[in-house]
């Protein structure tokens, strides 16, 4: 093994926060970026006072769920209140390939933290910018929370039981996503800097990002001018039944069960025992099925209520049914499928305790990363001011005095 | 204008959503991508619609067109040992590979990652499956739905209690585990000089979800505590108002959650008198007394646009919103302004409007510029790269091989 991992060589200057940007630095830390969150004490960033905290100590390097969203960034403090921090923060984008932030339009600017100012220290840098919805455009300035942002796509109305109201989705799914899409972003760029010499400002609008989802709506829109509402788990283009989540034995136990061919169809008939109903003209084909599907659903519903719901994700599968169980937070811990794929990992943090967050989610055969927790505030800061910017020990004292370093 | 991943090659063994909208990722910033299907019925999207009048059409499918613009697309049966030495052919051409076959299903046509890396070391091959390439599950079938629903997503965090938790209404998962795949795919590329060579990225979309999403905020707090929540149907359970509720024309997204906020909101609702009561002075406490809260509240969103309720918050700094539905999304001048939609002309389907780049590279401008292939379309050009002749691509044609 100790081979490179891909990114080794390029670092980062992460200004991101809460959970988009963070993961940003994440996924291309686990790459093997060398990738440093810009914070400070003077706001501490509000991931970092989530609770629960290790040992139950309520402290800004023990909120677990940061350690878990966080990892793969490194930590420096810089007050960028104060117009020294803002010199010492575009002094380290000079030695940086990339700058990410996902504050909205402006704030850079506002810190002398702009593409124009650190393209000055950097010629070729790449600078994602990731606000709610773009660097421009009569939406500019939005306000929204990661949860909400869907709310700007059509994604959020098409998220319910099927001929209701708009069921909210009670966390940022948009975050992550935006995460990941943004590392992509990242390396589209990086890809033309080492081919042109270039590097770029993108600008990265969070609602156009999550809207791609909603591409499969869009298009009966825009062929159909069919406006579609909530589908609950049905077909998100009604091209299969039954399509859906049953109820098995137990309270809030369920699976999901998808049909989409004839032999599917066929083994799930099959693995019923061929009762009479199933047999009948209303679901002799996909096209029945799908016009039939409410009576569809309660028949299935009626037959997987007495399972449970791995055996029956088993026993279907058996029988070449696409069925698998609904997991809650518990069993994702104990299921055998993600122990066996190694997706959760107890790490020990520097700070003394052990802590169970996600590894390398991504199976890579020969750059396999090492996740260490996510950092505590300020874990790099000697790396960075004194070896990278090569600060004297005595000014670099001083600044963590006067809390620029902070 | 170059776009930023020009000189790339990518062939495509992609299905459905997940494998088709990665590559896509790629050919709309400026990869070369051929997309390899089955030369008789070809990618499954075709016949999964939406089609004009609902009218099935294998050229016709608006899912297959906005999930494979900018593609050059071949048929191909690989199943066949002909066909498995043409694609071995356009593999040792290729730096990428991504497919999302049924696990073990490339193997037994002997096109596995030893072999395909043998034919090109150089070769990222990206493999997408619901569940992944090992582990107990990765021989079941699946689909979307499957995958979304075993990452704890739903469970925790979607649908009310008592009832069935919920998909989003689109392939999530899919979609979440193909930018997942892009973004390693392409670092591994990028990285290859480092990495030493070309490698296999196994990526489960069941996986990327559970952890990243899921695991972020919920395994730590599970692992040391032996607690867990689950959905309320609501919003926040920690907060409030953070839900949706209904408006004269639509839904809003009501979050009121600092007090800046909160006082925000008061003031465009004209400071109602429960609005200063103590039992609504804090958003933990607000969210204690939400089932008396949400009824007042919903008493004036009910008399007012969406629209209206979301300029005039917006404007108290509020960070509310109107649930778009998807035509007011499409149609808003925000992204008219920002010329999110591109238009594109098919022989098929004629002039088709389509959501363009995820996010904007000046330099290199991305999005779908070419609409996706005919079955077939490109077979003449591609073969003949390959130095095939006319006859031998009849031959091959003949045999059901192309």
């Amino acid at each position: 093994m100790a081979k490179a991992l891909p990114l080794t060589g390029i670092r980062v200057a992460n200004f991101g926060w809460v959970w988009a940007g963070p993961v940003v630095g994440q996924t291309l830390g686990f790459l093997g970026a060398e990738v440093y969150k810009i914070e400070s004490r003077a706001r501490i960033d509000l991931t970092r006072m989530l609770p629960p905290f290790a040992g139950g100590v309520r402290d800004p390097d023990r909120s677990l769920s940061n350690h878990a969203g966080w990892a793969g960034n490194g930590s420096v403090t810089l007050n960028l209140k104060k117009s020294e921090a803002q010199e010492l923060a575009r002094q380290l984008v000079g030695k940086c390939d990339v700058v990410i932030e996902n504050f909205g339009p402006g704030a850079m600017a506002a810190m002398g933290l702009d593409y124009d100012a650190l393209r000055a220290r950097k010629p070729d840098l790449v600078m994602l910018s990731m606000p709610a919805a773009g660097l421009y455009g009569p939406l500019k300035n939005v306000r929204t929370y990661g949860l909400s942002l869907s709310s700007l796509t059509g994604l959020d109305s098409l998220t319910g039981y099927a001929g209701g109201p708009p069921v909210p989705f009670e966390n940022a799914f948009a975050d992550p996503f935006n995460g990941v899409m943004g590392a992509f972003a990242v390396l589209a760029a990086l890809s033309y800097r080492d081919r042109t010499g270039k590097g770029q400002h993108i600008d990265y609008s969070q609602q156009e990002a999550v809207m791609q989802m909603v591409g499969p709506a869009f298009m009966d829109y825009t062929i159909n001018g069919r406006v579609a509402g909530p589908k609950g788990n049905r077909h998100p283009l009604d091209a299969a039944a039954p399509h859906g989540v049953f109820p098995c034995a137990g309270q809030d136990r369920w699976i999901s069960i998808a049909v989409t061919t004839e032999q599917e169809w066929n083994g799930l008939r099959a693995a019923m025992g061929d009762p009479l109903w199933a047999a009948a003209a209303d679901f002799a084909s996909v096209a029945q099925r799908v016009q039939n599907i409410d009576a569809l659903h309660q028949r299935l519903a009626a037959w997987t209520r007495t399972f449970d719901d791995y055996e029956l994700a088993h026993r279907l599968q058996r029988h070449g049914v696409a069925a698998a169980p609904v997991l809650n937070v518990a069993d994702l811990l104990r299921d055998p499928h993600y122990r066996a794929r190694g997706t959760f990992i107890e790490v020990q943090h520097p700070l003394g305790f052990h802590e169970t967050i996600y590894g390398a989610y991504v199976k890579t055969s020969r750059t396999e990363p090492d996740v260490q927790p996510g950092p505590a505030m300020g874990r790099d800061n000697d790396v960075v001011f004194k070896r990278l910017l090569g600060m004297a020990e005595d000014r670099y004292r001083q600044l963590i005095e006067a809390q620029v370093i902070y | 204008m170059d776009g930023a991943l020009g000189g790339l090659r990518v062939i495509e063994l992609g299905q459905a959503v997940s494998g088709p909208y990665c590559a896509k990722l790629f050919a709309d910033y400026g990869a070369d991508v051929i997309k390899v299907e089955p030369p008789k019925d070809g990618d499954v999207a075709r016949r999964w619609g939406p089609f004009p009048h609902d009218e099935p059409h294998s050229e016709k499918s608006g899912l297959f067109f906005f999930l494979n613009t900018n593609k050059r697309g071949v048929t191909l049966d690989v199943t066949t040992g002909r066909g498995r030495d043409v694609l071995l052919q356009l593999v040792r051409q290729a730096d990428v590979l991504i497919e999302n076959e049924p696990p073990g299903r490339l193997q037994r046509f002997g096109l596995d990652f030893p072999v395909l890396s043998r034919a090109n070391p150089n070769l990222v091959m990206i493999s997408i499956s619901p569940y992944g390439q090992t582990g107990p599950y990765s021989e079941w079938m699946g689909y979307d739905l499957n995958a979304f629903h075993l990452t704890g997503a739903s469970s925790r965090y979607c649908g009310r209690p008592a009832e069935a938790p919920l998909e989003l209404g689109t392939f999530a998962a899919d979609f979440f585990g193909a930018t997942t795949a892009a973004a390693w795919g392409l670092a591994a590329v990028y990285g290859r000089q480092n990495a030493g060579g070309g490698q296999h990225l196994d990526v489960s979309c069941a996986e990327a979800i559970a952890a990243l999403f899921v695991g972020s905020q919920n395994i730590g707090a599970y692992a040391q505590d032996g607690k867990f929540d689950r959905r309320t149907g609501v919003g926040m359970s920690l907060g409030a108002p953070a839900t949706i509720l209904p408006c004269k024309d639509g839904h809003a997204w009501i979050l009121a959650l600092e007090a800046a906020q909160w006082n925000g909101l008061a003031r465009v609702m004209g400071n109602p008198e429960w609005m200063q009561m103590e039992m609504f002075q804090e958003m933990l406490v607000r969210a204690q007394n939400a089932d008396a809260m949400y009824p007042l509240i919903e008493q004036w969103t009910t008399e007012h646009s969406k629209w209206e309720i979301m300029d005039r918050c917006q404007a108290e700094g509020c960070p509310i919103t109107a649930v778009f539905t998807v035509a007011e999304a499409a149609e808003h001048p925000h992204l008219q302004a920002r010329e999110y939609l591109v238009e594109l002309e098919h022989p098929a389907l004629g002039r088709v409007r389509d959501l363009g780049a995820p996010f904007k590279l000046p330099a290199s401008p991305g999005g779908p510029s070419r609409p996706a292939p005919l079955l077939g379309q490109h077979n003449a050009e591609v073969y003949g790269t390959l130095g095939m002749s006319a006859d031998d691509r009849a031959r091959l044609r003949q045999d059901r091989v192309i």
